[in-house]
């Protein structure tokens, strides 16, 4: 019990020292690489919302279209670059690897967080704005939106634990990653909601862990305006088998990686 | 005190496997001074890494009874794009120092100056070598292991390292690789010659040296 403590009390050392170092990498003292991180969805989301909004009209399924992207753009964002930044992470961080405190979950951990930090401050910024020009609910339910959020965040997390040890055994794996991106469009919900679909397709649908985060989000943010559909128990299970997994790949590509 | 038990590591090459190392065996006690003697290739980086746990062994066990500092060479440890003053800072918190109480040793010890300030890939690599032998001085380690030359550096640099490491932590034990005879019998009491993959461990230097000349 004692031993536990104490590495628990190394690896919180070792993620803080981990989070820094790498806040200061990316954006650092002389770059503005958190201010993209904002810029880049809302740009993105401001565009597609104008593009459907001259299709469609300003209101798609009775809620606001540049909202509706922006809640679907944000967290596809975190996503993709949580999983673009765990291909190979061990290979590129090979040097911290000299020091044996340092494991290979703490390196997929602190990139998954500061994605997450980023994109919730993302998330935070460019909702502010869009609430100012009034185009954006005030949220309805804020413990509903941001556990939407966290679930969503976790199964990201999964997949990266998953993805990133065997990028690092596997050349097609590698090249795989930004298909998972892809596939992530369609089933992740980002761009729909269950109630639109017919029953059939929503039932499949929940079975993409995702979806439960994407709806309970949603309905953080629009309260009754909209019905979601979700499945938490699923959702968190699956998320947890797959870290499970995740870590049994990790432990086992730890005991054959090469360190330069 | 360290323990080897039949080492074994092999590394995937072409279809099959090359064997580095085939059934290593080795005790170091505290106090220790342990020289690697081997032809390039010999696998006296990867012992270390393997001592370190940079890197796992295949089969065969190690037991570390005692604090091991990371494998001091020329390369690993480092971030290149972090200046010197990141990664000592970096490397303080993993290790539970604080970065104002080892400062002024490794500015003091490193003789690096300005160059702190600067992005580490942007040293030579004996400057890095330096900042690193700097760093675990500061950190404080039961044993010490040095990978190839890293008693680099102008006379003054030299001597510093003679003071701090076999003066000062004359307690500590030491894995030393290198090829230079003169380092070997001059820092080491033991030695360990590798070739082929197999490991003999000699108690006597001057008997160690002469099976590695034969090599």
């Amino acid at each position: 019990m004692r031993s536990l403590a104490a590495g628990w009390r190394i690896q919180k050392r070792v993620i803080s020292a981990l989070m820094m170092r790498e806040l200061i990498t990316r954006f650092g003292r002389e770059n503005i690489g958190f201010l993209w991180m904002m810029a880049e969805p809302l740009l993105f989301a401001v565009l597609v919302g104008l593009t459907w909004e001259f299709m469609k009209g300003p209101e798609y399924h009775g809620v606001d279209v540049i909202a509706f992207v922006v809640t679907g753009y944000i967290p596809l964002v975190m996503f993709r670059t949580t999983m673009s930044r765990a291909v190979r992470v061990f290979t590129a961080n090979g040097g911290l690897l000299y020091h044996r405190q340092v494991t290979l979950v703490d390196l997929i951990l602190v990139r998954f967080i500061i994605e997450l930090i980023g994109g919730t401050m993302a998330f935070i910024f460019i909702g502010a704005i869009l609430i100012a020009l009034g185009i954006f609910p005030i949220p309805a339910d804020l413990g509903a939106m941001l556990f939407g959020w966290l679930l969503y965040g976790l199964f990201t997390l999964a997949i990266a634990m998953v993805m990133a040890p065997l990028s690092e055994v596997s050349e097609t794996v590698e090249k795989f990653v930004p298909v998972t991106t892809y596939l992530m469009v369609p089933f992740s919900g980002s761009f729909s909601l269950t109630s639109w679909l017919s029953p059939n397709v929503r039932t499949v649908m929940l079975y993409s862990p995702p979806v439960t985060g994407m709806e309970l989000m949603r309905y953080g943010i629009w309260g009754n305006q909209i019905t979601p559909y979700y499945d938490i128990p699923y959702a968190l299970a699956a998320s947890l088998v797959l870290i499970l997994i995740g870590l049994m790949f990790c432990r086992k590509i730890r005991r054959v990686l090469i360190v330069e | 005190m360290i323990v080897c038990e039949n080492i074994r590591k092999t590394y995937p090459l072409g279809h099959g496997r090359k064997v580095v190392l085939d059934g290593i065996n080795l005790a170091i006690e505290p106090g220790q001074h342990v020289g690697f003697l081997g032809r390039n290739g010999a696998g006296k980086t990867t012992l270390i890494k393997l001592i370190g746990a940079v890197e796992y062994p295949t089969s065969g066990k190690i037991h570390r009874g005692m604090s091991v500092s990371w494998p001091l060479g020329f390369g690993g440890g480092f971030q290149g794009s972090l200046t010197g003053y990141d990664n000592a800072r970096f490397i303080a918190r993993i290790y539970g120092r604080y970065f104002r109480e080892i400062r002024e040793f490794v500015e003091d010890f490193s003789e690096l100056g300005r160059q702190l300030s600067m992005p580490v890939k942007t040293y030579s690599s004996g400057m890095r070598a330096r900042l690193a032998f700097a760093l675990s001085l500061a950190i404080e380690f039961d044993c010490y292991m040095i990978d190839e030359v890293i008693m680099v550096g102008d006379q003054n640099f030299q001597r510093k390292c003679h003071r701090e490491l076999f003066d000062k932590r004359r307690d500590r034990a030491l894995i030393f690789a290198s090829h230079s005879e003169d380092m070997i019998r001059e820092y080491c009491d033991r030695a360990l010659v590798l070739d082929r993959g197999n490991g003999r461990v000699f108690d006597d230097i001057e008997v160690a040296l002469k099976v590695y000349e034969d090599l």
